[in-house]
């Protein structure tokens, strides 16, 4: 969804240039006219469909309203404080971290695998990159059906092949224990091709002549992959790492399609979470606290990582 | 002369201005358009069906083009209806889950019947009669029509013929007792070493029909799940409830006759056509995908009883959201009267397997000669004489999932039955609480 949208500001305003003459800003004002000009159109739809829905859902959180007898009232910060003493929540958090942590790491490192064994191209590579691409081309909630019959108990794909090894059939979607793992498993399938896409860009930009340099040095390839590789992908790392995280936030087609959050809230995400305050428990108030909270961190986690990412670029 | 030239000028200009303002209104030109929301809540081609069923209402009735639209399971219908009056376009027409019509009109979502029944000539106790008595538990509101019944279920034991004659038993004397069918589940069961190959049982859970088999399972164990006549009390950490989660996981856990874990609907009935479980319990709405999918011999039969033959309403009713235009109202009125007639009820019945609300409805030919041919369709028919209302409360779909979350633990080996049930009774009385404060526990 948007959330992700608003953490562009941060970076417009720090890279802005730091005028302090009046004169000299008017003057500098005019010159860049034309660039404000052609940035207006995103910048109001911005504004009506992004920093206007904030500003409802900020008003929101401070409002509750219970039966439709009982009139709306004014409750100040008492959503947020009901939001942050709701086990739920607190379970959609920590699941959220692990499906963060637990998705992010494994299918980056697939990326980067996939992108260094497929870096030169030529018909094989070809072929294996867009195999590779291919879960990335396949619409989520597809997927999520997809594998719903995979994971099915006892007669699924999966208990099929893996039921003639195992004593005992997990119930991959009904047993609180393992269903986080189980949509994890799917995540990381359909992004590692979509996060090997910037790694290949990534290790075009390496350039040429250090690697020559090195090959003839004398350095291995475990050296170069050490010493000049890995260095010059940190800024796609960064990148990347950033996408992962947030999509381990906005992406919940497949708990809405597979689990709905069940079992017992064992795959219920902060995401997840406030579409259950809002639609099915009907509690504006709450969702849109929840949602301030989640809004909040994912805006400060944003601004560090590309505070992060300038000092690099920006650095000697 | 001037004058009257002037006014028949003036006169032609108004009339044409008016005539081309108001024509949309009129409606004299073009048919009403209406939506009917519809969910697909069991295995089968419902959606094909219904596809089938609006287009020959649009054929037969030229003043109405109605639009079948497909909202999902239940609770995603629900969603979808509410966001739709929430944005000021509802549909006309909604086959809505029949336990969610009191949640809907204590949130003044729901259009009352009762005006349009009276301009047809009819009363109440005349329009009602025509359906079978133990549906009007969900359709009636405080003495208001507010949903007419269109499909409607029992939950039914469906039993793996040929394995039970293999393992001796009669499938023509199905197990009528809990201890029976503990019995008959032992039986069934095969084992390879730890290894099951071979379920003896298997009852779904999963959000929405977990409820309902709980509901199923308290009924028949002499309890129930919820104040029937009020929205704001549940009654989950009872002994009848108790005495059934129990039995439910001493099917898992002690006899391990019952596959561990949260079932969903569909890979309960996939088990069963494929022989991976021998009996299920599963709404009458599976039926016909059963009959179509078996490659076996195959019976269905009431739930047995602990304490007493009894079992929960489920399936949809149809109603009209709140906030339509007269003209969209009379429309979706005509669209529903026509779905729940005898011809059109029984027609939907024999697609889906779901039985048809309208008793009328099995005296048409066609039904009669339908049920000569596949008697089991009469089981879940015959269990409506102890059939009883679905439940709904105040948010009714949170109550139920307070419930089934600790059910699921349960299933799982992760908490006790008792425990499990003060959690949920807890968890339901704090959902509920602001509904019992505006209302119950509001002294004058």
């Amino acid at each position: 969804m948007s959330l992700a949208e608003p953490a562009a500001l941060p970076v417009a305003t720090s890279a802005a240039p730091r005028l302090h003459v009046l004169k000299r800003f008017s003057a500098g004002f005019k010159a860049s006219l034309p660039a404000y000009l052609l940035l207006l159109p995103s910048l109001i739809f911005l504004a009506l469909f992004t920093y206007g829905a904030m500003g409802r859902v900020l008003i929101d959180a401070l409002y509750q309203r219970t039966t439709p007898k009982a009139p709306v009232r004014f409750v100040g910060l008492d959503n947020i404080s009901a939001v942050l003493a709701d086990p739920a929540f607190t379970g959609a958090v920590i699941n959220n971290l692990i499906y963060a942590v637990g998705t992010a790491i494994p299918s980056i490192g697939l990326a980067l695998l996939f992108a260094l064994a497929l870096s030169r191209t030529n018909a094989v590579t070809s072929a294996l990159r867009a195999a590779l691409f291919l879960p990335v081309l396949i619409p989520m909630v597809a997927a999520s059906a997809l594998f719903l019959f995979i994971f099915l108990p006892n007669v699924g794909l999966l208990d099929y092949y893996i039921g003639r090894l195992l004593p005992v059939l997990p119930n991959w979607l009904g047993d609180p224990d393992i269903a986080l793992s189980a949509i994890m498993v799917i995540t990381i399938w359909k992004n590692a091709g979509y996060y090997m896409l910037f790694f290949l860009a990534g290790l075009q930009a390496v350039p040429e002549d250090v690697m020559e340099a090195a090959h003839l040095d004398g350095a291995g390839p475990f050296q170069r992959l050490r010493y000049i590789i890995l260095p010059e992908l940190k800024p796609t790392f960064l990148f990347v790492t950033v996408i992962a995280t947030l999509n381990a936030v906005t992406q919940v087609d497949h708990v809405f399609v597979m689990t709905k959050g069940g079992p017992s809230n064992s795959t219920n995400l902060v995401l997840f979470y406030i579409y259950q305050q809002a639609v099915e428990h009907y509690d504006i108030g709450k969702a849109s606290a929840a949602t301030l909270l989640t809004l909040a961190a994912l805006m400060s986690l944003t601004a560090l990582s590309f505070r992060t990412l300038a000092n690099r670029e920006g650095g000697p | 002369m001037l004058f009257t030239r002037r006014l028949m000028l003036g006169l032609a200009m108004a009339g044409s201005m008016a005539s081309a303002l108001a024509f949309p209104a009129i409606a004299g030109e073009g048919p009403t358009e209406i939506d009917l929301f519809f969910p697909v809540p069991v295995d089968g081609k419902l959606a094909r069906d219904m596809g089938t069923l609006i287009k020959e209402f649009n054929e037969t009735h030229p003043n109405v083009k109605a639009t079948a639209v497909y909202t999902g399971s239940y609770d995603d219908t629900l969603i979808k209806t509410r966001a739709a009056i929430k944005a000021g376009k509802p549909p006309a027409a909604v086959i809505m889950s029949a336990n969610f019509l009191l949640d809907m009109q204590i949130e003044n979502e729901l259009t009352n019947l009762d005006s349009l029944i009276k301009a047809d000539g009819t009363t109440k106790e005349q329009f009602l009669g025509q359906f079978f008595p133990a549906l009007q538990g969900n359709a009636v509101i405080d003495r208001s029509v507010y949903g007419v019944p269109f499909h409607n279920s029992t939950p039914l034991l469906y039993i793996n013929a040929d394995k039970a004659k293999e393992a001796g038993l009669d499938p023509n004397k199905p197990p009528q007792t809990w201890a029976e069918l503990t019995d008959w589940a032992k039986k069934l069961t095969k084992r390879e070493g730890d290894k099951v190959t071979q379920w003896g049982i298997a009852i779904p859970c999963a959000y929405d029909y977990c409820g309902w088999m709980m509901e199923t399972l308290t009924m028949s164990n002499g309890g129930r799940y919820y104040n029937e006549e009020f929205g704001g009390e549940v009654y989950y950490d009872t002994p009848s409830m108790l005495g059934a989660l129990t039995w439910w996981n001493d099917l898992i856990a002690k006899h391990k006759v019952h596959p561990p874990g949260a079932t969903p609907g569909p890979a309960v009935s996939t088990s069963f056509i494929s022989g991976n479980a021998a009996m299920i319990m599963l709404s009458t709405g599976s039926l016909t995908y059963v009959r179509d999918n078996a490659k076996f011999a195959y019976k269905v039969a009431f739930i047995p009883r602990n304490v007493r033959n009894a079992v929960p309403i489920g399936g949809a009713s149809l109603i009209i959201p709140a906030g339509l235009e007269a003209e969209k109202q009379k429309a979706a009125w005509t669209l529903i009267k026509w779905m729940t007639s005898p011809e059109k009820s029984g027609w939907w019945s024999r697609a889906t397997g779901y039985f048809a609300p309208n008793m009328a409805a099995y005296k048409t030919p066609d039904m009669v000669e339908f049920l000569n041919k596949n008697p089991d369709a009469k089981t879940a028919v015959e269990q409506l004489d102890v059939a009883k209302p679905w439940f709904a409360t105040y948010k009714t779909v949170p109550v139920r999932k307070n419930l089934e979350d600790e059910v699921m633990l349960v299933l799982n080996g992760k908490k006790q039955p008792k425990e499990a049930l003060v959690a949920a009774q807890k968890a339901a009385d704090e959902t509920l609480k602001p509904y019992n404060a505006e209302t119950s526990l509001k002294l004058p």
